[in-house]
């Protein structure tokens, strides 16, 4: 369509009448390929002096948590050890990766020796493949055909211009992948469904930012952004996200960077993904006598279709046939493909600039996790004025601007233990061949016993739960050694209540101990006159002893056991082995490693260390529980307030339930008298953890219930009665330390009652200014397909929300968007004072050198935030939005905080 | 007082006489009678009646109320004397002249039923599992010479499948089977035992389909031979249970399975209200139905049918039909050549044809006996004997024992 066609002075016209100006087209529009210098042109043949409107100033966040942040001049932005040129090479290996959409690395077990029979098995397997290929084809092209000749539109032809977005091999590649990752134990339908049709989105997705230009516009600014970054770039007063909207604003390209809204419903990715399982199903055919040529030669599918029974519901699998898993398992192939966003960045992330803009270059990537179809928390950001969103952009970017790199000597000594017969206790997953084998029975299985029967299927639960272990520490540690010579970034984004999450799923510092111990900052910096302590501190840490002594106790008995360390570092695998038996072995190791290192330079101050030392929050939903309420005991318990040594809350609510118990004990309550010497820490602790999430006294009892089984001497015939009474004692313990606790959970689990029963979702804005609603909603519907129904959340305006879960999930919500806003301030905020930041949620990390500043930043910010009126704010919000239309007076006065009294904003000490 | 009525057509005049003299405290006098007289009414299967009071229904509350412990989930009792003869009539209806087999009551509670069984003459052992109930029960038996015996148990825990020791109230049936004295007959042969007893509504569904396994596999108490099972089942269930062939809904694998197995027959219906519960506040607790009635609980017979394990269908074998029918009936609209395609089987239309099965039919049209007959084609056709089959069904035992 050409624009000279159009009446062009009418259209103008048309405009002006309704309100617009010609500047709004170039200021708020979504243009793709050249449409805005098309259109500019069609303007200047009206108006041939029209200039194009200036781009917008940029607008400042006005979060007074902020103010200091955003109005002080940048000290300059933190410079990576990379020049122009070396980030821009980086920029070109990223984006080819990701325009290739899928990556294919070599395994860690590829270093084991090739037997006959794999060689034999792989050329079948190959031989195999490409006949799948051609007979998935051909099903495709003819479904497809089918398709095109409907006439009406019903819910099988709707599908038809979905499967002619991309090349027909496209979605062959697609579907053949699925094939060969998918576990012998078989997956359920919804979720091959799921990721059949999401990996076509994303290509989509990835053909659009090609055909409309788009990406080469990314290109343009990205080019000029790493100048912000690299050693050798002038420009430095400025974050990522206000440069790279400063470089946009000058290219001119305003909102054209932004694609136009193309994210597809979730109905339509599932029903896609069906249609293509089905054609999986029906095409792939393997002949039955391959393995065993006595048999007739008949084609059987690779693939079938069963249901599997858990008590009301039923779960539709797709399994592979026991002769393709034969063959896979035969060949031992050591090549593996993943997505390309399953691989951390090779350069620095794109920075966050708006609820669709960052991270990957062509990986679609949300700001926000999507949960099971709700989009509401989408449309939410998307009318939130962007301003607000700078904060939570900004730490984001922060996040991901962490560039990493490998300990190699430790993912060595892994993989080795990982190749040979791996090691459960170290958490290194043997392969299946350890897996336990059912004793011989002899005889066909139908003439077994109950007991063979229950010890086969108990070897074979073992085996799949092995397998899966096995492959997910395959992956993670497969992506490590791909990366081992490299730096590289995990870009951030975060789920609905603003904590943050690495987006690369399988290789990221979130994951266990052996993830961890491999990752190190790819930045170094000396340890300086704390920085050896410091390691010390965290070694003793990582093993889990000496919880309740003060930190220099601490630094005195890693002191103590010097020798052990350094002999863990020496001969990790052939000498007294001490780091085996610490909570985190791994980290533990490659903590006494860095130790050796420091502690044998010339000058250990100066000695220039790429560690990442962590600093834990001691149960973080109890303290926002006591600052929000102002309780004196209850903040000493959890380290907000000054004290010698670092308090354990576990501990105290254990000593304050014995007090109880003696008291009843004395009056003769039975109960109390045969709890006598069973009350400790551990038997309390999950409890007390999870009394800030929301656990009730059903639940808590039945945890209880588990503690007191796992102690030998209990009577049994007591563990109904003592755990209802432990667990009654337990939520009074923690209502006297912390009064005002229960008192601010009921209030907000009432909020959220009448809200929910008012037929709307809980919805609230944290103190950084990130709006959150919650995404449980009842209604389901049924996705009818040939193969199997599915029942899938669907994602339309009016859903109803999900009472129960509004209510029951607002308390430990709220907390958990508490603490990512404390994570988030403390984020930029050690940004400013320069230093490396990244979070495993309560968890801090940064180098030894920089602890102490760190661990003050926390403080401040902790302080800081809960200066703020918080529960009042929430008060306010709410009443603003829910009862907007209702003379005030008739609010439901429980919509007002509860009264707190006393303590002014504890002082704190993480 | 101790002497009550008479059961209205329980006895003859004679049995009449015998308990009104007992209640006179004749007692000594029957047990001086000679040995051979008590044999020989025993050889019958039925006694004298003691002519027990039966406690009315107020009084039966009161007893369930007491016998409360916090901790023991909901129970229901019968605490009418009406509705306990109503259940006993039922019970001895359609019996077979001859020597009658012993009735096991599981969890009698306050003991009224019991009391008009034992009045009737039924030889009784009563099962209870809470030992609050058990003094009044014990009591009872000792007052009696061997009509009733009173164990200590759980029928709805019996054979756990948790390994390690058995903890009562939970029980294993060798042992139930052993105090009761009832040892195992050939399945052909006549019921050895008669089991009446209310399921318990929060796993009524988990435990129906626990006996289904049971008596496919002729584990459990079905070890003993084909055991009749006399239970109040909620009326939705009962609905399921008895569903004929074309209703998506109501028609399950549950219904295939049962119809097959067991002779099923509706003795009486009753509302849920003339039942009393263990709840402090008395309510009722009536489980939820959508679409289905459900005012009343159903007393069912379900007697195994003498033929069940004829024709290819074997107790080795049978999880294999369970898993089959179950499959079948996971989408009752499915065609049945489709799924016997997605199983990798590749000859299901030429045995549909083999089986007169029509081509569309689809998974609820079958009649139960289509399935069994299903089964044994394809037992014969070679398929289920590929052993990656098993394991599904393996897996498929351990997700409902659990």
């Amino acid at each position: 369509l050409s624009l000279s066609c159009l009446p062009l002075p009418r259209c103008v016209q048309q405009m002006k009448s309704d309100g617009f100006h010609v500047d709004e087209l170039f200021q708020k529009c979504l243009f793709e390929e050249d449409e805005k210098d098309e259109v500019l042109r069609a303007i200047r043949t009206l108006h041939p002096n029209y200039q194009l409107p200036p781009p917008p100033k940029p607008e400042t966040c006005k979060s007074s948590l902020l103010q200091d942040f955003y109005s002080e001049k940048m000290v300059s932005y933190p410079k990576l050890d990379f020049s122009v040129q070396e980030l821009q090479e980086r920029f070109q290996q990223q984006l080819e990766m990701e325009l290739d959409n899928t990556i294919t690395i070599e395994s860690v077990e590829a270093t084991r020796p090739l037997t006959p029979e794999a060689i034999k098995a792989r050329k079948l397997l190959g031989t195999l493949r490409s006949r799948w290929h051609d007979s998935i084809l051909q099903a495709l092209q003819k479904s497809k055909h089918n398709m095109s000749k409907l006439k009406t539109a019903s819910g099988y032809n709707t599908l038809y211009p979905y499967l002619c977005l991309l090349p027909d091999e496209e979605y062959v590649a697609i579907m053949l992948q699925i094939l060969s990752t998918l576990s012998p134990q078989g997956e359920s339908l919804a979720v091959l469904a799921r990721e059949l049709g999401s990996k076509v989105y994303n290509r989509y997705v990835t053909q659009r930012k090609l055909r409309s230009r788009q990406l080469e516009k990314v290109q343009e600014v990205y080019k000029d952004y790493i100048h912000l970054l690299a050693k050798d770039g002038q420009p430095d007063e400025y974050l990522p996200r206000e440069y790279w909207e400063k470089l946009v604003a000058e290219a001119g390209f305003g909102p054209s960077l932004n694609l136009k809204d193309c994210s597809w419903p979730y109905m339509l990715i599932m029903r896609l993904g069906m249609h293509m399982l089905e054609l999986l199903v029906q095409a792939v055919k393997v002949p039955r006598n391959i393995l065993n040529p006595r048999l007739e030669p008949k084609l059987i599918p690779v693939l079938y279709h069963i249901y599997s029974f858990r008590s009301s519901w039923q779960v539709g699998l797709i399994k592979p046939h026991p002769i393709f898993s034969q063959i896979v398992s035969d060949a031992a192939e050591t090549l593996l493909t993943f997505n390309s966003s399953a691989i951390p960045m090779l350069c620095p992330p794109v920075p966050w600039t708006s609820p669709h803009f960052g991270a990957f270059v062509l990986n679609d990537t949300k700001l926000m996790r999507f949960v099971d179809g709700a989009v509401q928390h989408q449309l939410l950001l998307e009318q939130c004025p962007p301003v607000n969103l700078h904060p939570v952009l900004d730490a984001l970017n922060q996040l991901g601007n962490c560039a990493w790199k490998i300990n190699q000597p430790v993912l060595d000594i892994i993989i080795s233990i990982f190749n040979d017969k791996g090691n459960e206790k170290l958490d290194i997953p043997p392969p299946i061949s350890e897996a336990p084998r059912p004793p011989a029975a002899s005889g066909s299985s139908s003439t077994w016993n109950k007991s063979q029967k229950h010890e086969l299927l108990l070897c074979k639960k073992k085996a799949a739960e092995m397998h899966s272990l096995r492959m997910d520490a395959l992956y993670k540690l497969s992506i490590a050694n791909y990366v081992r010579d490299k730096v590289f970034w995990f870009p951030h984004n975060m789920d609905f209540r603003g904590r943050t999450y690495p987006c690369p799923p399988y290789f990221n510092h979130l994951g266990n101990d052996v993830t961890r111990a491999i990752l190190l900052f790819a930045e170094g910096r000396p340890l300086g006159p704390k920085g050896l302590d410091w390691l010390k501190i965290h070694l003793i840490n990582l093993t889990g002893l000496k919880k309740k002594n003060a930190l220099q106790e601490r630094l005195e008995y890693a002191n103590e056991i010097m020798e052990e360390i350094l002999d863990s570092a020496d001969r990790p695998l052939t000498g007294r082995k001490w780091w085996m038996n610490t909570d985190e072995p791994w980290q533990a190791l490659a903590c006494c490693m860095e130790i050796a290192k420091a502690s044998r330079s010339p000058d250990p101050a100066a000695y220039v260390s790429h560690f990442p030392v962590h600093q834990d929050g001691s149960c973080n939903g109890l303290q926002h529980y006591a600052a929000l309420g102002r309780d004196l005991i209850g903040a000493i318990s959890v380290n907000l307030m000054p004290c010698s040594v670092p308090q354990d809350v576990y501990s105290a609510v254990a000593q304050q339930v014995e007090e109880f118990r003696k008291k009843d004990a004395e009056q003769g309550v039975k109960i109390a008298q045969v709890l006598q010497g069973f009350i400790s820490r551990k038997v309390v602790k999950q409890t007390v953890m999870t009394v800030v999430y929301g656990v009730t006294r059903y639940g808590g009892r039945l945890q209880m219930e588990k503690r007191l089984k796992e102690i030998d001497e209990f009577p049994e015939e007591y563990l109904w009665e003592a755990s209802h009474y432990l667990v009654k004692q337990v939520f009074n313990g923690i209502k006297e330390m912390f009064s005002a606790t229960r008192d601010i959970q009921n209030w907000l689990t009432e909020s959220a009652k009448l809200i929910a029963q008012s037929g709307r979702t809980v919805e609230w804005v944290t103190p950084l200014g990130l709006p959150i609603v919650q995404p449980y909603y009842r209604s389901k519907s049924t996705l009818n397909c040939g193969m199997q129904n599915l029942s899938v959340k669907n994602s339309n305006s009016n859903q109803k929300p999900d009472t129960v879960k509004q209510k029951n999930a607002f308390p430990p919500n709220f907390i958990h968007s508490l603490d990512s806003t404390h994570m988030m301030l403390t984020a930029l905020h050690c940004l400013r004072q320069g230093l490396t930041f990244v979070s495993v949620h309560d968890c801090y990390w940064t180098h030894a050198l920089t602890v102490d500043v760190m661990n003050q930043v926390c403080r401040e910010q902790f302080v800081a935030l809960h200066s703020e009126k918080i529960l009042q704010d929430l008060s306010e919000f709410m009443l603003e939005k829910y009862c907007r239309y209702s003379h005030p007076c008739h609010a439901p006065s429980c919509l007002h905080p509860p009264l707190l009294l006393g303590l002014d904003v504890p002082q704190c000490s993480v | 007082m101790l002497a009550g009525r008479a059961p209205p057509g329980a006895a003859d005049c004679c049995r009449r006489f015998l308990a009104a003299a007992l209640a006179a405290g004749l007692r000594p006098l029957l047990c001086g009678l000679p040995p051979c007289w008590a044999t020989a009414r025993r050889a019958v299967g039925q006694w004298p009646s003691p002519g027990l009071r039966v406690p009315e229904a107020a009084e039966a509350e009161r007893l369930v109320q007491q016998a409360q412990r916090t901790g023991v989930s909901l129970r229901r009792f019968i605490a009418c004397p009406q509705l306990a003869r109503t259940v006993q009539r039922c019970l001895q209806d359609g019996a077979r002249p001859g020597p009658q087999p012993v009735l096991l009551e599981c969890a009698p509670g306050p003991g009224i039923l019991t009391r008009t069984l034992l009045n009737a003459g039924v030889r009784v052992v009563a099962l209870e599992s809470n030992s609050a109930f058990l003094p009044n029960l014990q009591s009872l038996e000792n007052s009696l010479d061997g009509q009733l015996k009173v164990i200590y148990g759980d029928f709805f825990r019996l054979d756990p499948l948790v390994t390690g020791t058995v903890k009562p109230p939970a029980m294993c049936s060798d042992k139930l089977f052993e105090t009761m004295g009832v040892a195992a007959v050939p399945w052909r042969a006549d019921v050895p035992v008669k089991i009446f007893g209310i399921i318990p509504q929060k796993k009524e569904r988990n435990t129906l389909w626990r006996l289904l396994f049971a008596l496919y596999e002729c584990s459990s108490i079905y070890r003993y031979g084909r055991v009749e099972l006399n239970i109040f089942i909620s009326e939705k269930e009962y609905k399921v249970l008895t569903a004929m062939p074309g209703d998506a809904r109501t028609y399950q694998a549950f219904t295939v399975l049962w119809q097959v197995g067991c002779e099923i027959q509706l003795l009486h219906m009753e509302p849920w209200s003339s039942f009393v519960t263990n709840l402090k506040n008395g309510g009722l607790a009536v489980p939820k139905s959508t679409w289905l009635p459900n005012d009343h609980l159903c007393l069912v017979r379900l007697t195994p049918q003498q033929n069940l394990f004829t024709r290819g269908l074997k107790p080795t074998n049978a999880a294999t039909f369970i898993f089959m029918v179950k499959q079948c009936l996971a989408k009752p609209k499915s065609k049945l050549t489709d799924r016997l395609n997605s199983w990798s089987l590749d000859n299901g239309g030429k045995l549909l044809r083999e089986l007169e099965i029509p081509k569309k039919a689809e998974a609820r049209n079958l009649y139960p006996e289509d399935y069994r007959r299903l089964f044994e084609a394809l037992q014969n056709s070679s398929m289920f004997t590929e052993t990656w089959f098993h394991d599904d069904v393996l897996e498929s035992i351990r997700n409902i024992n659990l």
